[in-house]
């Protein structure tokens, strides 16, 4: 390493790595074949994504009535999981185009598992709208198309607003993630055993050869990509939040909903990206790759996350009591935290505000079972901010008589945890077939080390 | 444009950047254009190879307009003239509103017009060109530097840029394609 | 590396991307090219009725009023179809014998109605009353076209929704006198482009422009 050890910076960007070609190889193995653990989990995962489509279908055929929404609940479990997962999804996009636009060059090596599980995540967080509906296959009346009817859609609602976020942001992020895929399809291609695999991955590759001129347009394209994938991440989930914040109901109502919904959705992502790479890196030994520089990255991410979402809770809560209305206080200041569904909103606080500021120690910010852990914990905790905040908040609104409590069902429990199960099944898939590291942005990373480039600028 | 390979080239293969780098230093501008092949963005070879700065920014400025536009117009035309509904008495053209899905428009228009525009600019998907056909020079995409120039006529010149390449760190030089 | 594409391939890859960008843009295009066609929309579908019962013969010919026969127009939702009792009438003199007039002699003796297949339907969710557009001046011929023409009643207007609503917003070009609803080939007084007639019209029926969903969602 050629630049000189620095104090707050202890740990390399990128660790001792093998040559060109041997890295090249240690990469991409990986895709040539499955390890042992591979079979079991993506048919264990496989099992849960078939329950989700098992609840998907019993949900289309039989209505939304198999849900426990009800009156005044119209939203509960559905709407939950949609915000969680598309929040998931904003880590993806802030790893691959914030750092990216701030030139952060650690992001070299986990942008790819970020971007993937941002796919992911969207394809989860969009099914979940569209099964709201009620009746799906009529989804395209959202879309502005000429209809014999006449009949177009109001722009003034927010839910058009949601459509076009959403697939905007899946189609960006596609062609994001599929842009920086295509160096390394093209490493595949050439590296992969068998003339078949080299065909399949030629074909995803598009003749790509590395001509300085493809470079130089890949580069600016790549970063006209993060140019407009870092406002959109911002725009997608305040417009999420204004599907809330637009309504009169006391716990929606609030001014903060905007930049409090961005934080909490990075902070969820980058818990559920903790949760992914740690077992990655650890398997497929990318210690070298995914270095200490990164885990102490994310935590320190994590914490200063944390920190903004509690001072949004504070904000929340204290907006609500200096408005002096009365059913603003109730909902934020006694419902909240002492109604029915109190115990979770306490969980929550403790889950969301405590756990990150284990990240003000170093150690263990590099603990890896400790940032396992709080992953998890994290993860769990935002999907219980978004249930406390739409469910809870209908459960008692402003008439006492037509208060009424949200009861989960089986259908309801199936969605959530066969949405994990898709992902992980997804997930289990792109580690099998997809190059999960960007190898040529590690191979350029190492040779601006070496030079003595890369230091200066990727802290 | 730049020349696409059309006559026959002369390829040659180094092992490090750095050996590449020299190589076209020490060509210049004596042998016509240069092409680079390499596994990774390699700093300054834009610069060396003398190449103009790429369009593609123009190509998303215009798609992220038509697409700003296209929305915009699109939610006027929709809630202003094809149905206009009352919503509680508010203007139909409620600019601040349309604004949202404007820019997921602009965004949007942007997005795509930069993608297909560098397939474009690249000429992709191209499955197939003469270089594939060189033994080895798929490791272009792994861990080897290639240089190609058109390989010139005159039977001297040749040979000169050929052990030019050789002493600049060349493991070895090629001439492909051609009639 | 011997090439893993060979020229051939490469061209057959980018016809084949170009086909699919042509198709996505195709599909959603014909789609809605199709539902603009009188064919998808269930015009010109020939329906056969039970009886071959000729509206030319009776309209043209015997000049009867529509609403002799659909009694319920002016006062009722529906505008309703004879009753058996209804075509025996006047069937119990002329007419009687012959095959085609079997299903109404079999309705006669069983007590059961004639199963008259339906050829203007509207959704259930739209609630269409017929009265209101008799009373306020909307002529028959308007939605089921020229009946004095038709051997077989087909669909004669679109029925999307779009074409209910242009009416509903600007009704006055449809409108004629009350004593015209059920004329055959109506031309307005003053010709096609009657404006005064239709001013007149619209004040003397109190008519507005009800384009409010409610109108005909309920």
């Amino acid at each position: 390493m050629a630049a000189p050890p620095d104090a707050l910076q202890p740990y390399p960007v990128v660790g001792a790595l093998p040559d060109d070609g041997s890295l090249t190889r240690d990469l991409l193995g990986p895709n040539w074949s499955a390890s042992r653990a591979w079979w079991p989990l993506f048919i264990v995962s496989g099992a849960f994504a078939v329950l989700f489509i098992v609840a998907i279908a019993f949900t289309v055929v039989k209505g939304i009535g198999v849900w426990g929404n009800n009156i005044p609940v119209a939203w509960a479990y559905g709407i939950t999981d949609f915000v969680w997962w598309i929040g998931i999804g904003h880590a993806g996009t802030f790893i691959s185009a914030f750092l990216l636009l701030l030139n952060q060059r650690w992001r070299a090596s986990i942008n790819r598992l970020a971007e993937a599980m941002t796919i992911f995540a969207l394809v989860n967080a969009s099914l979940f709208p569209l099964l709201h509906l009620g009746r799906p296959w009529f989804f395209y009346w959202l879309v502005p198309y000429p209809a014999t009817t006449g009949v177009w859609p109001n722009f003034k609602s927010s839910l058009p607003w949601d459509v076009a976020a959403i697939a905007t942001y899946f189609t960006v992020s596609l062609l994001f993630w599929y842009l920086g895929l295509i160096p390394d399809l093209a490493a595949a291609r050439d590296a992969a055993p068998g003339l078949r695999r080299r065909r399949v991955y030629g074909v995803f590759a598009l003749g790509w050869r590395g001509r300085a001129r493809e470079w130089q347009h890949y580069r600016v394209a790549y970063m006209l990509f993060a140019g407009l994938a870092t406002p959109l991440v911002i725009s997608v989930h305040s417009i999420v939040s204004l599907d809330f914040s637009i309504t009169q109901l006391p716990g929606w109502h609030s001014t903060i909903f905007p930049p409090y919904f961005v934080v909490g959705a990075i902070y969820s992502g980058l818990a559920m990206l903790l949760m992914l790479v740690l077992p990655v890196r650890r398997i497929f030994h990318l210690e070298e790759v995914i270095t200490r520089r990164h885990l102490d990255n994310i935590a320190k991410l994590i914490l200063l996350c944390g920190c903004l979402l509690a001072y949004s809770y504070v904000c929340e809560m204290f907006g609500a009591w200096y408005s002096g209305n009365v059913y603003e206080r109730f909902a934020m200041l006694i419902s909240r935290p002492f109604g029915p569904y109190g115990v979770l909103f306490w969980i929550m606080t403790a889950a969301n505000v405590l756990t990150p500021h284990l990240f003000w120690s170093a150690r263990m910010r590099t603990n890896t079972i400790v940032l396992f852990v709080a992953g998890v914990i994290i993860w769990v905790g935002m999907w219980l901010e978004r249930f406390v905040i739409i469910a809870g908040s209908l459960s008692q609104t402003f008439l006492p008589s037509s208060w009424h409590l949200f009861i989960p069902t089986w259908v309801d429990w199936s969605l959530l945890v066969g949405s994990v199960g898709l992902f992980v099944f997804l997930f289990l898939a792109f580690l099998r077939w997809v190059p999960f590291v960007s190898v040529a942005e590690v191979k350029r990373l190492r040779l601006d080390v070496q030079r003595g480039v890369a230091e200066r600028s990727a802290t | 444009m730049r020349r696409e390979s059309h006559g026959p080239e002369l390829l040659a293969e180094f092992g490090t950047v750095d050996a590449m780098l020299h190589a076209i230093d020490a060509l210049g501008d004596s042998y016509g254009e240069i092409e680079t092949y390499t596994p990774y963005d390699v700093p300054d070879v834009d610069g060396r190879l003398g190449l103009r700065p790429s369009r593609i920014g123009w190509i998303a400025a215009f798609g992220g307009l038509c697409g700003m536009v296209t929305a915009y117009g699109i939610q006027w035309w929709a809630d202003v003239h094809a149905y206009p509904l009352n919503v509680g008495g508010r203007p139909l053209h409620a600019a601040p509103a349309f604004l949202l899905v404007t820019f997921e428009g602009t965004v949007l228009g942007a997005a795509l017009a930069t993608f297909i525009g560098l397939l474009l600019l690249l000429g992709f998907p191209k499955l197939w060109a003469p270089v594939d056909e060189v033994e080895g020079f798929d490791r272009a995409a792994i861990d080897r530097f290639w240089i190609a120039i058109p390989a010139l006529a005159n039977e001297n010149d040749r040979e000169r840029a050929d052990a030019l390449l050789h002493e600049a760190g060349a493991l070895r030089t090629v001439v492909v394609g051609g009639a | 590396m011997s090439a893993i594409f060979n020229r051939r391939a490469a061209t057959v890859a980018r016809a084949t991307l170009v086909a699919l960008c042509a198709l996505v843009i195709l599909i959603p295009t014909v789609a809605m090219l199709w539902v603009r066609t009188p064919w998808a929309r269930g015009e010109h579908r020939r329906i056969v009725q039970p009886v071959p019962f000729d509206h030319r013969i009776h309209v043209t010919g015997l000049r009867i009023d529509c609403r002799y026969c659909h009694s319920g127009v002016e006062r009722s939702a529906s505008a309703g179809l004879p009753s058996t009792q209804k075509c025996v009438s006047c069937h119990t003199q002329l007419w009687r014998a012959g095959s085609p007039m079997e299903p109404i002699r079999q309705s006669v003796a069983t007590g059961r109605p004639i199963p008259w297949r339906r050829v203007t339907q509207l959704p259930d969710f739209v609630y269409f009353n017929h009265s209101i557009h008799v009373n306020k001046g909307v002529g028959c011929e308007s939605c089921h076209g020229r009946i004095d023409q038709a051997a077989e009643v087909e669909q004669a207007a679109p029925l999307t929704m779009s074409w209910c609503v242009d009416c509903h917003r600007n009704p006055a070009p449809t409108l004629r006198p009350l004593e015209a609803v059920t004329t055959q080939g109506y031309v307005p007084p003053g010709g096609d482009r009657d404006i005064e007639l239709a001013a007149v019209l619209m004040k003397r029926y109190q008519i507005h422009s009800l384009a409010n969903c409610t109108t005909c969602h309920r």
